[in-house]
């Protein structure tokens, strides 16, 4: 590679354009944080959308969010916050130099992220069957709480996960559009999740070859931030749709 | 570096960054958890007539999610020992992301719509319903 000024030792090489190593790795880092910076303003604005008709149609929200299962969504926030933890060791590892124990959390965060997008389609998949899919085959209110819906993803579901079953109260067109938010935030925020995965099997692949594009801790500490910030964006859905208050 | 009692040095040495030891990933682990049983705890245990305060269980279940967000932020992605620069951009998304509930504001003191007949028009605007059809 040309343009490089000096290398460190064993360590990473510093391009011509920084004065040292430090100013080199506060780029990356800043640059990551840059990069969710804009992820802010994209799931803000959604949150802004969420309060506004949360605000409007107050009633409604509540009733429609009593068909969402609650613990399938805690146990969702459980998984997340322990793949959280499993990546603040993966770059605790990482900065100590300590490669099999980082594989072995970045291991364990990938299987995390795995297991959420398990919950999330057996919620999906219940969904689809109580025809609560904010498209043409939506129907509201049509049936009582003694009124069997035939899914597969219920079925399937352990005990512990079952939820008592709710009648569907409340203005269906407003119940709609609590539906069609849910889906939109929880969707958006399970293909951050995807790529998640992407980028953590990347770094994992590039650890195990000895890539020479891993020669640091930084990587790993960038793809870290990223996951952080899905476990972040969980952490205020969760309440603000599986848990609104009368 | 200096000033944290915790620091240690990436391996090498030659350039000190901050490694967040073991205890505290455990500790804000526990925090973390902690939290999450708060906020599922509080939306079915608290008694009356709190539960029923829908502005008081709400700002609670915010208030537990912004402190879990705040030591995500603050420990796990190293805000608290990043460089200014990294703080001014960590800081700065989220200085963004209250600034923007302004616009609040404006639904909150401009009863625009509905205007008469706006019920009959696909996809439009806000069904902002606050004032009576004049007619």
């Amino acid at each position: 590679m040309s343009g490089h000024a000096h290398a460190q030792g064993d360590g990473p090489e510093v391009y011509f354009q920084y004065e040292d190593i430090d100013q080199q790795q506060e780029s990356y880092v800043v640059g990551m944080w840059a990069f969710l910076m804009t992820e802010v303003m994209f799931f803000g604005a959604l949150f802004l959308i969420y309060t506004l008709y949360r605000w409007k149609f107050h009633d409604t929200f509540f009733l429609a969010h009593e068909q969402l299962n609650w613990k399938m969504g805690g146990l969702n926030t459980a998984v997340l916050l322990f793949s959280s933890v499993m990546v603040a060791f993966a770059v605790h590892f990482a900065q100590k130099g300590k490669k099999t124990a980082q594989l072995i959390c970045l291991g364990m965060t990938l299987m995390c992220a795995f297991g959420f997008l398990v919950i999330k389609s057996f919620e999906y998949g219940a969904k689809g069957d109580h025809k609560l899919y904010p498209n043409y085959t939506f129907e509201y209110g049509a049936h009582d709480k003694d009124h069997k819906v035939e899914s597969w993803w219920d079925d399937n579901l352990p005990a512990f996960m079952h939820i008592e079953k709710k009648e569907q109260h409340g203005d269906p067109k407003n119940a709609k559009l609590f539906y069609s938010i849910y889906f939109t935030m929880t969707g958006l925020h399970g293909l951050h999740v995807v790529i998640g995965i992407i980028a953590i099997t990347s770094l994992m692949v590039l650890i195990i070859i000895k890539s020479p594009l891993i020669t640091d801790y930084v990587p790993t500490e960038l793809v870290g931030l990223y996951w952080h910030f899905v476990d972040l964006v969980w952490i205020f859905l969760y309440p603000l749709f599986y848990l609104i208050p009368r | 570096m200096a000033g944290h009692d915790h620091s240690e040095l990436t391996k090498g040495g030659a350039h000190p960054h901050h490694v967040l030891p073991q205890g505290m990933i455990f500790l804000i682990a526990g925090g973390l958890f902690a939290g999450m049983a708060a906020t599922i705890g509080a939306a079915f245990m608290i008694p009356e007539p709190l539960h029923s305060n829908t502005f008081f269980m709400q700002s609670l279940a915010l208030a537990i999610a912004i402190f879990k967000a705040c030591l995500v932020v603050y420990f796990y992605m190293g805000v608290k020992f990043g460089t200014r620069l990294v703080k001014i951009f960590a800081y700065g998304g989220f200085i963004w992301f209250f600034t923007l509930f302004i616009m609040m504001a404006d639904y909150t003191s401009r009863p625009m719509e509905p205007v008469p007949g706006w019920e009959t028009v696909p996809s439009s605007a806000l069904p902002r319903n606050t004032v009576e059809d004049p007619e």
